[in-house]
């Protein structure tokens, strides 16, 4: 929207004069002026301002009270004195940092947030020099584990409830509360159970004290050792900008670099979590070969690089590449460039197939804030595919957008769906993929060469990557071919599978882009040196002995795809805060053929409830080797919409029966809102043998 | 009628997507079990399609809910000034006298539980000493023997 | 001056029973809703604004005013509410109880009234949970008229019942408790006439306020501003508590001496003591000394000593009792019903109890005399209501009134009643929570 003159207002702040949009928050005002004032509670990204630690107090002309900075907007003519001009102001600020410290533990040198803390900080700036305080502080039960993820310390804790509301108003997960009143309060979970949601470690970030810290962080390192290294999250589609802090060589922790039309500053547990497989205890350090049914010898690079080029010969051109879809654009292309042209290997198992048309819808996620109707059209739960994008949704339909499931029957102003092939009559439409990368994986490998994909039996397959290896489907075509030649991080996802085995490296060990969901495309930096050679490097090597030339650095290969696919952006042009590229000319409605609602009434046709088992977000092999994880595995829940449950009586919380074609499973229902009557969910892991089709009853 | 049809039917008087029906939820399930156990919070929460935690949160941000359990009757004294003034605090040691037990107890026999409460507002028909949730008024010290007496013969449970 | 006053709130009391719907309406009731329901909206807020009345629940501000603010459909299209503040849970102030114990059918001819004037078709009624007995007789009453459509029209009336928690009586807080929340206050603006119950405008009214109601409609708002005095119209139902022979509550007119409410109403002082103090207006107004009760009971008369009558509860204490230790105890009832929200009311409450109770017992120096008055004004003014403002400053004003009092607590190392005082080791809910078994406080 356009801003008239009408809407900007003047309003004084320390005696320099700025004009804001008529409602802006004075907090923002006075930063446009460059004068900070200091805030404990205030977040914007929590929503509504809610005036509670008073740490903002200002004067302003005309009222008789000191005024709260973050619940006060900019009116016309207002004038307003800080802590820097007001003496009333710097009194109400003291007192309250005096208030905050009453109670508040003065244990800053063995506190993981010293050295990163407002609350250290804004002491040294507005705090009391000293204690006036003679009666004992508050004292508790330290730490005390909220989830194996996250420790409370209650005695730093000062009651901002920015970790309340942000599970109350954001996650929307109702896990994270107050307990008792006054001062009395605690922060809590419900009789000491974990904080289980998928994105309980944000609160980790939002404590501005050392209240809520990560365990795996705890007493690691100090803020002057560390680094923080500007990356992309790998392990979903959404591609949220992370920054991994490193000390030694080592990831520590995994903090969020707020992007705001992509992440808003969220990260789902996994992507924060997850970085422990970095250091799992089946991580393939040496190429591998098959010594056993189930046991392999290492062998040396020179040894490895002669074998996968025989093998290769041996596969020629029925080759067939498996794809996993969390290689980099990058590796992806290299990997694709040596089977293609190197072998004449066409055929590939790619792991998504994306439609072009997506392209002319292209908007940023941060799209959804303004919308007024969505339609989810995706059978599983979005969390589960994307997590940031279930909190997209829920900001949205707190801000009064109404949000549909199955298929839309109106126009909407955005489509989230991971249904390849549809027409796309709504204005923003996002496309769920299945893997982080798919998108880029699959327009690396239609880069690198153009013959067509042969049919047949594969005598050799190629397994790039854990994701592949562990899927069932390539894992029957490998058992079916004579060679299998892998590259991967884990023995367990090639024992018994791979003859041959390269090593590969994680997102947090590599340069090289990826697309995400939107189809911005976005750089991961290397945090740390991965114990293997980059997979690049040996690709150049191996492509070398078909003739194809490879260059072992990622902007380099970058560049020689960029112009194929990404209009000729060069590596360094790609900020650390990507930009989305403009949609493409959408096609005219003549051409936008098949009705979404078609697919899915035929899908819904059938008797009675269908069953969508859906992968959980908590799986996969980063999930399977980090053990602090383990706990947030879906435990036995069958996801059903109020009206089936109201059809059989069934209540939220009450276990039922499952069943379908005689197998029967006993689940816990569990009422969903984002879920179209007549479906049905449950994680992949409690499906058991349940067919498509099932009855729930209580 | 069940505990959760009796939370459906207050859940309708307000409206849809509110979280109204917590409190009287909350009074529901504790009219039922004599205090608010985990189970009973997490009954309430299921049947309001809601956590637990919320529950829980909301009911101990009041001191009329219980999160221990209370004996079969509870004794709440008025000791605000007002009651203070003419002797409230008189009436809190003759029923600890009484009962062998502190303010913020329940007699061994688990019959009676005694609390200090702030204003009750009866302030002029002082001391008020709110018995199962009924307030009796210009309670005197005198008084107690009697009333507990009342309470551990007559075996009915509180209630309003 | 007169004791005698004509009822309008308890009217018809005396001699009858006006739970009864039969005996409400043979004393002339349900007639002024048929009289506001035949006039517009417009017109009853209008009648509101010139009876000048205003509102009982502590503010004082002007009811039809705040009428005025509810914005109309069209501005925004939500269902309007109105909700009725029976929390009453202020120290010293128990008229609510008494007003829909007695006249439950005014109080609810006054709902559907208010009703109709800010177009609203749908009435809570937040009551304090530990008020069983009104709530029992107002249930009663709504029941009586299940088969009087013409009475209830299409309005809804719902009783919800608060859990204890005096704080939920600061109106925001109570439309976060009414919406199932703990009842921690909003920062505002927004105000409830724009955004309050489910963010649709509300008006939040007292019980004495809308039971004042239907008596204005039926004399008209001029007649009943020509009652009591300039700024304090109408009557006053004040609760009157402490060492006074007949505690209780009387309908008076505003501008009556609080000397002649003690004396003629409440029939002295017993036991043969003498006055020491006045609590005004319920726990949160400053004190008045045995010097200043002469002072009439109206908004502008103790507006002139920087006090107010509150919610009109008021609490008269005798030479027995200590101020240190009644500033102990209201501070204690501050610190246990602080919602925790603001670090101010929160943390300063809690302190405040603590400095008063080393004066008491006799470990305080004047350094913590002082440290006690900058505490209070470092908490008056900055906290997000008024609850931890009121304890800074009624605890200002005991030190103002009473210094020498704190003073002697200093000098001869402990409290001058020596155990004599009236409120001496009173035990205050917070000081029971360490063996409570109302909510878990970890050690
Ligand atoms: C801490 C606090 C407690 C309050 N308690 C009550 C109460 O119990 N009853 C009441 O009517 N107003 C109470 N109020 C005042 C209300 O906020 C509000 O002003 C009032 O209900 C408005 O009604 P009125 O305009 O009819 O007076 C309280 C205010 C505060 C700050
Ligand atoms: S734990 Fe941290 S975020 Fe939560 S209320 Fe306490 S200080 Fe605030
Ligand atoms: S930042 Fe404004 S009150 Fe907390």
């Amino acid at each position: 929207m356009t801003q008239t003159v009408q809407d900007l207002v003047t309003v004084t702040i320390d005696e320099r004069q700025v004009q804001v949009p008529k409602g802006t928050g004075i907090v923002e005002t006075a930063a446009s002026a460059g004068i900070e004032i200091p805030v404990f509670c205030y977040e914007p990204r929590l929503g509504a301002p809610v005036g509670a630690c008073r740490m903002c107090l200002v004067e302003v002309e005309g009222m008789p009270k000191l005024q709260a900075g973050c619940t006060l907007t900019a009116q016309d003519g207002m004038i307003v004195k800080t802590a820097r001009s007001s003496a009333l102001a710097a009194e109400g600020q003291n007192s309250t940092l005096e208030f905050i410290l009453v109670n508040h533990p003065l244990d800053c040198p063995v506190c993981d947030k010293g050295g990163e803390c407002p609350l250290q900080d804004l002491t040294f700036r507005y705090g009391p020099g000293n204690t006036r305080m003679t009666f004992p502080k508050r004292t508790f039960e330290k730490p005390i584990p909220i989830s194996p993820l996250i420790a409370l310390d209650r005695e730093r804790c000062i009651l901002c409830y920015r970790c309340t509301r942000f599970s109350e108003s954001v996650a929307e997960d109702g896990q994270l509360v107050a307990i008792n009143r006054g001062a009395q309060s605690v922060i809590a979970t419900f009789e000491d159970e974990p904080y289980k949601g998928h994105f309980s470690g944000n609160v980790t970030e939002l404590c501005p004290v050392g209240a809520l810290t990560s365990t795996q962080y705890r007493f690691e390192a100090r803020p002057w050792e560390i680094q923080n290294v500007p990356t992309v999250c790998g392990l979903c589609p959404v591609g949220c900008n992370t920054a991994a802090t490193t000390r030694e060589g080592k990831v520590k922790r995994i903090l969020s670099r707020n992007h705001p039309e992509v992440d808003e500053g969220w990260l789902c547990d996994k992507g924060r979590f997850a970085f422990d497989h970095l250091h799992a205890r089946d991580r393939i350090t040496t190429p591998l070969r098959k010594a056993g049914p189930r046991r392999f010898e290492e062998l040396s690079w020179d040894d490895a690089i002669d074998t996968a080029e025989k093998l290769l010969r041996d596969g020629g051109s029925s080759t067939v590449t498996a794809l996993s879809g969390n290689e980099s654009v990058e590796e992806a292309y290299a990997l694709a460039k040596v089977m293609r042209q190197g072998l004449s290997a066409d055929s590939a198992v790619l792991p998504e197939e994306v439609p072009d048309a997506l392209d002319s819808y292209r908007a940023p996620l941060s799209a959804l804030r303004e919308a007024r109707t969505i339609a989810v059209y995706c059978d599983e739960p979005v969390v589960e595919r994307a997590p940031v994008v279930e909190l997209w949704l829920k900001a949205a339909r707190r801000k009064g957008a109404t949000i549909t499931y199955g298929a839309p029957d109106g126009p909407v102003d955005a489509l989230v769906t991971d249904q390849p092939g549809l027409t796309f009559g709504a204005d923003n439409v996002y496309y769920l993929p299945r893997t982080p990368n798919g998108r880029g994986v699959t327009d690396a490998w239609s880069a690198a060469g153009d013959g067509e994909p042969v049919d047949g039996k594969p005598r050799v397959v190629v397994i790039s990557g854990d994701e592949a290896a562990t899927d069932p489907a390539v894992r029957a075509m490998a058992a079916d071919a004579e060679i299998v030649i892998g590259i991967g991080m884990f023995q367990e996802s090639f024992r018994g599978i791979a003859d041959l085995v390269l090593p590969g490296t994680s997102y947090l060990e590599r340069d090289g882009t990826t697309i995400n969901l939107e189809g911005r495309l976005q750089r991961q930096r290397r945090a740390v040196l991965a114990p293997v050679p980059d997979v690049l490097a040996w690709l150049s090597k191996l492509g070398e002995r078909f003739g194809v030339e490879l260059s072992p650095h990622s902007s380099v290969v970058f560049d020689e795809i960029s112009g194929k696919c990404f209009g000729g952006i060069s590596y360094a042009d790609i900020g650390e805060r990507a930009e989305l590229p403009a949609p493409a000319e959408r096609p005219s409605s003549a051409e936008r053929t098949s009705d979404p609602g078609e697919t899915v009434a035929a899908a819904r046709s059938a008797q009675g409830l269908r069953l969508v088992a859906y992968r959980p977000l908590f799986s996969g092999p980063a999930v399977d080797r980090t053990p602090e994880l383990q706990f947030q595995r879906p435990s036995g829940d069958v996801q059903i919409s109020r009206e089936d449950a109201k059809k059989r009586g069934i209540r939220h919380g009450q276990n039922v029966t499952v069943t379908s074609n005689g197998t029967t499973v006993e689940l816990r229902a569990h009422i969903a809102r984002d879920l179209a009557a007549g479906t049905v969910r449950v994680a992949a892991s409690d499906a058991g043998d349940l067919h498509a089709s099932v009855e729930v009853t209580s | 009628m069940s505990l959760y049809e009796a939370i459906q039917d207050v859940r309708a008087i307000y409206p849809d997507d509110s979280e109204s029906a917590v409190l009287p939820a909350l009074r529901l399930a504790q009219a039922e079990y004599g205090w608010l156990s985990p189970d009973a919070l997490r009954e309430v929460a299921d049947a309001l399609e809601t956590t637990p935690a919320y529950c829980k949160s909301v009911a101990s941000f009041y001191d009329q809910f219980h999160l221990v359990p209370i004996g079969e009757h509870l004794v709440e004294v008025c000791t605000n000034v007002s009651c203070a003034v003419v002797g409230a605090q008189q009436v809190v040691e003759a029923f600890e006298g009484e009962l062998g037990c502190h303010a913020g107890e329940t007699s061994a026999d688990g019959k009676v539980t005694l609390r200090a409460v702030e204003c009750l507002g009866g302030c002029g028909w002082a001391t008020i000493v709110a018995v199962d949730n009924h307030y009796r008024t210009h309670v005197k010290a005198d008084d107690v023997p009697a009333i507990v007496r009342e309470l551990q013969g007559v075996s009915e449970t509180h209630g309003d | 001056m007169a004791t005698e006053v004509k009822k309008i709130v308890l009217a018809g009391t005396d001699d009858h029973d006006l739970t009864k719907l039969a005996e409400y309406e043979a004393v002339g009731g349900y007639k002024a809703l048929p009289k506001a329901r035949a006039m517009t909206p417009q017109e009853v807020t209008e009648e509101l604004i010139t009876s000048e009345l205003r509102g009982r629940g502590g503010a004082f501000f002007p009811t039809g005013r705040k009428w005025s603010f509810v914005p109309s459909k069209e501005q925004i299209p939500k269902p309007h509410y109105l909700v009725v503040n029976a929390d009453e849970s202020e120290p010293g102030s128990f008229k609510d109880n008494e007003i829909m114990s007695r006249v439950p059918h005014r109080f609810i001819e006054g709902c559907l009234i208010t009703a109709h004037s800010i177009d609203s078709k749908h009435v809570f009624v937040d009551i304090r949970g530990e008020y069983s007995g009104p709530y029992e007789i107002l249930v009663n009453a709504l029941e009586e008229l299940k088969d009087r459509p013409e009475i209830r029209g299409d309005v809804t009336i719902v009783v919800h019942r608060g859990a204890g928690a005096y704080i939920c009586g600061e109106e925001t807080a109570l439309l976060e408790s009414l919406e199932g929340k703990r009842g921690q206050p909003r920062s505002k603006p927004p105000f409830p006439a724009i955004s309050g119950l489910y963010a649709s405008p509300t008006v939040v009214n007292n019980v004495e306020t809308i039971t004042t109601v239907p008596p204005i409609i039926e004399m008209g708002g001029a007649e009943y501003a020509k009652l009591g005095v300039p700024n304090t119209r109408g009557t006053r139902v004040v609760s009157l508590s402490g060492n006074v022979v007949n505690g209780g509550n009387y309908e008076i007119a505003p501008g009556m001496t609080v000397r002649a409410i003690i004396d003629e109403l409440g029939g002295g002082i017993p036991d043969g003591r003498e006055l020491k103090a006045v609590v005004p207006g319920g726990s949160s107004t400053v004190i008045l000394t045995k010097d200043e009760i002469d002072v009439g009971y109206d908004f502008d008369s103790l507006g002139q000593l920087k006090t107010a009558m509150g919610s009109a509860g008021i609490v008269v204490l005798d030479d027995r009792c200590c101020i240190v230790q009644l500033g102990i105890r209201f501070s204690e009832f501050y610190e246990h019903e602080s919602c925790g929200k603001c670090t101010p009311c929160r943390e300063g409450t809690r302190w405040l109890t603590a400095i008063l109770r080393k004066l008491e017992d006799g470990r305080a120096t004047q350094a913590d005399l002082d440290l006690l008055l900058d505490v209070c004004d470092r908490i008056n003014g900055k906290c997000l209501c008024p609850l931890g403002d009121s304890d800074a400053i009624i605890i200002a004003s005991y030190v103002a009134k009473f210094r020498d009092e704190f003073i002697a607590h200093i000098e001869e190392g402990g409290c001058p009643f020596g155990g004599e005082s009236s409120l001496d080791h009173v035990l205050a809910p917070i000081a029971m929570h360490t063996h409570s078994p109302v909510a878990e406080v970890p050690a």
